[in-house]
């Protein structure tokens, strides 16, 4: 059985061949169809290697938010990698293992199904989530010990980060927690910044990045390094001056070292506080008006919601995934900052590896060597036979209990809202029996579900339990 | 001497007058269009984007919308070219926002015990925020009188009110 692996994900997909012999490293595509203005040319994922002109790119993402929405770019993204001028794959005798984002919508999720299984007609699939990946990696492989049961793996990424406890490899969904600050975010807070401070960079989405990728980093103590900007402006131990791409003869843009040659024609950003106010954000991101608490904050809430004799090990465990967490300095300050909120009693271990990006790609590929690996996917026969039900009884992630997900529950409950109003009305005029028989029994308990989800979940299902019809006739 | 006391304090309220701060709900609703300005995939000025010029997503006569993943064919191995299942027509034609998907994916009404996509957010923050200068990024001690940015001094100030002060509100 042949896997090819999609890390799928807001910015590049992480693609590949699992082959037991070679250990062949990811293909980095860019997840966009991108439009350089200065070509006039269209460029469609992996072909953006080829754009010689990275001034005024628009990007056409398929993620919004960490979710894919846009399938007619996702597909001509898919189709690319998949063709001849990157894998060379034929998907009809394959095995995909492809990531989703955490608490994936079950209408999405069915629209994953439906490319995998109607479109691309690939064999079997396998879909899960990031974080659960990782125990399958390296990633807290000590010289002796066995893997650890309980882990936090923060996966900071393009659309948002990620705190994901992990019991016995499993995640624990009622501890996972999401802050809305990712790499997205980041460059365009950076391209605002320097557009106003200096020049208008505003439509200069891949520079920007790069100069985010290259200057940024995480400050240890953020007022230090704030006076130190502040009291000398032009020379410090912070500011640098990195040389824009000319876009005739450098490709790429580059920090100026003080024994270059400075030139005339040189167009120098000076990089003073915006290099580490904007990393700073996911530490802070009231720094920016988000109301949320920081990274570190976000983590000992997560933590504080698992088991308390449990919670010394997840302290422990934590692991970094994801391009923010590349950032110089990010591991130690997170470090210093959970050292500080965690129990005295309580050790803190941050694990990151040397290229946090890849982390999931290569768990992936480990994933999908291991022999049970069979046995965890879904067949294109399974899936012709019960649909995405198949799908859903197989995979171990999120999804939205099944009673939820019928046909009729999503309009009972549209409808029940209406009837509920309308219920009440008439039972403050005056209720009679007929009024409660028509209603039908779906709608009904779907009325009532609503009222009673507080206390009795179990009735907030399309099906008529006995105990909602029960209460109809109780009003009634 | 009453008179001029009057004189005064009436030139006093008179200055008050002329400068109206924001209430707190337009401030809300300044800082949470600039995070979604945030979060788009090409953040730029609204100028920019009116002259954007861009063949994808343009109806054409006689037929739908034509589709980038129809209009980039690319050759892969074994995959002949066939008529797409009902269900890949329909995502692939019918675009929905992230936001109209929350919507009718219906977990809002899904009970509070059941973690979601809404359950995960992260928790408010337990500390009072920090002011930073809208202009230069130091501390901003100070508030503008009449939109709320904070600066820090008296040229940062001058900034402020030529370019920023009250652009972005609506």
């Amino acid at each position: 059985m042949t896997v090819i692996v999609f890390d799928n994900g807001g910015s590049t997909i992480k693609a590949g061949i699992v082959a037991e012999s070679s250990t062949d490293e990811a293909r980095i595509i860019t997840n966009a169809v991108v439009r350089s203005k200065g070509d006039k040319m269209t460029y469609v994922g992996h072909e953006l290697d080829g754009c010689k002109d990275y001034s005024a790119l628009n990007y056409r993402l398929p993620l919004e938010k960490g979710y894919i929405v846009d399938w007619d770019a996702q597909k001509a993204i898919w189709d690319g990698i998949l063709s001849d001028e990157v894998l060379n794959v034929n998907p009809t005798d394959l095995t995909l293992l492809v990531t989703e984002p955490y608490f994936n919508l079950p209408k999405i999720q069915e629209v994953y199904d439906q490319f995998i299984f109607e479109e691309y007609e690939f064999k079997a699939y396998f879909r899960c989530t990031s974080a659960s990946l990782i125990p399958h990696g390296t990633l807290f492989d000590k010289p002796g010990l066995p893997p650890p049961e309980c882990m936090l793996i923060v996966d900071s990424g393009f659309s948002f980060t990620h705190v994901v406890p992990l019991m016995d490899g499993k995640v624990v969904w009622t501890a996972v927690k999401r802050l809305d600050v990712g790499g997205k975010l980041l460059t365009n807070q950076l391209k605002e910044l320097v557009s106003f401070r200096q020049w208008n960079m505003m439509d200069e989405t891949y520079i920007m990045n790069h100069v985010k990728e290259t200057c940024c980093f995480v400050t240890q103590d953020f007022k230090r390094d704030l006076e130190t900007c502040r009291s000398n402006p032009k020379t410090n131990a912070i500011v640098q001056e990195y040389v824009l791409p000319d876009l005739t003869k450098s490709k790429a843009g580059k920090i100026r070292e003080p024994d270059d040659i400075p030139l005339d024609t040189d167009q120098v950003l000076t990089m003073a506080n915006e290099r580490f106010t904007v990393p700073e954000i996911i530490f802070r991101p009231d720094d920016i008006g988000l109301e949320r608490s920081g990274l570190a904050e976000t983590i000992a809430t997560s933590i504080s919601l698992l088991p308390d004799d449990l919670q010394g090990m997840f302290w422990a465990n934590v692991g970094l995934v994801g391009g923010n967490t590349k950032l110089p300095g990010f591991r130690r300050r997170l470090t210093s900052e959970l050292q500080a909120l965690a129990p005295v009693d309580c050790d803190v271990g941050v694990y990151q590896s040397a290229d946090s990006a890849l982390d999931v790609y290569r768990a992936a590929v480990a994933c999908a060597s291991a022999p049970d690996f069979p046995q965890r996917v879904v067949t294109r026969a399974e899936y012709l036979e019960s649909g995405s039900s198949a799908v859903r009884r197989k995979f171990p992630d999120w999804q939205v209990p099944e009673r939820d997900l019928r046909p009729g529950a999503q309009s009972a409950a549209a409808k029940g809202k209406g009837r509920q109003r309308e219920e009440s009305e008439s039972a403050g005029a005056k209720p009679t029996r007929a009024r409660a028989v028509r209603l039908s029994e779906p709608q009904a308990s779907a009325a009532k579900g609503k009222g009673r989800q507080r206390e009795e979940p179990e009735s907030a299902g399309a099906r008529p339990t006995t105990a909602a019809r029960t209460r109809t006739r109780e009003r009634a | 001497m009453p008179p001029t006391k009057r004189g005064r304090e009436h030139h006093a309220r008179q200055a008050h007058a002329a400068v109206v701060g924001l209430t707190p709900d337009v401030i809300a609703k300044r800082t949470k269009r600039h995070l979604d300005e945030l979060e788009r995939a090409n953040y730029a000025e609204p100028s920019a984007l009116a002259g954007d010029e861009d063949d994808e997503g343009k109806y054409t006569k006689g037929r739908a919308r034509q589709l980038i993943s129809e209009k980039r064919v690319f050759n892969i191995p074994g995959v002949k070219k066939k008529k797409s299942t009902m269900n890949v027509r329909t995502a692939l034609l019918y675009r929905k926002n992230f936001a109209t998907l929350l919507e009718e994916s219906n977990i809002a009404s899904l009970p509070p015990t059941v973690p979601t996509y809404l359950t995960a957010q992260a928790p408010a923050p337990t500390y009072p925020p920090r002011l930073i200068c809208s202009v230069c990024g130091y501390w901003g001690h100070y508030k503008c009188r009449r939109c709320a940015l904070p600066y820090c001094d008296l040229s940062c100030e001058s900034v402020h009110a030529e370019t920023r002060c009250e652009r972005r509100v609506i």
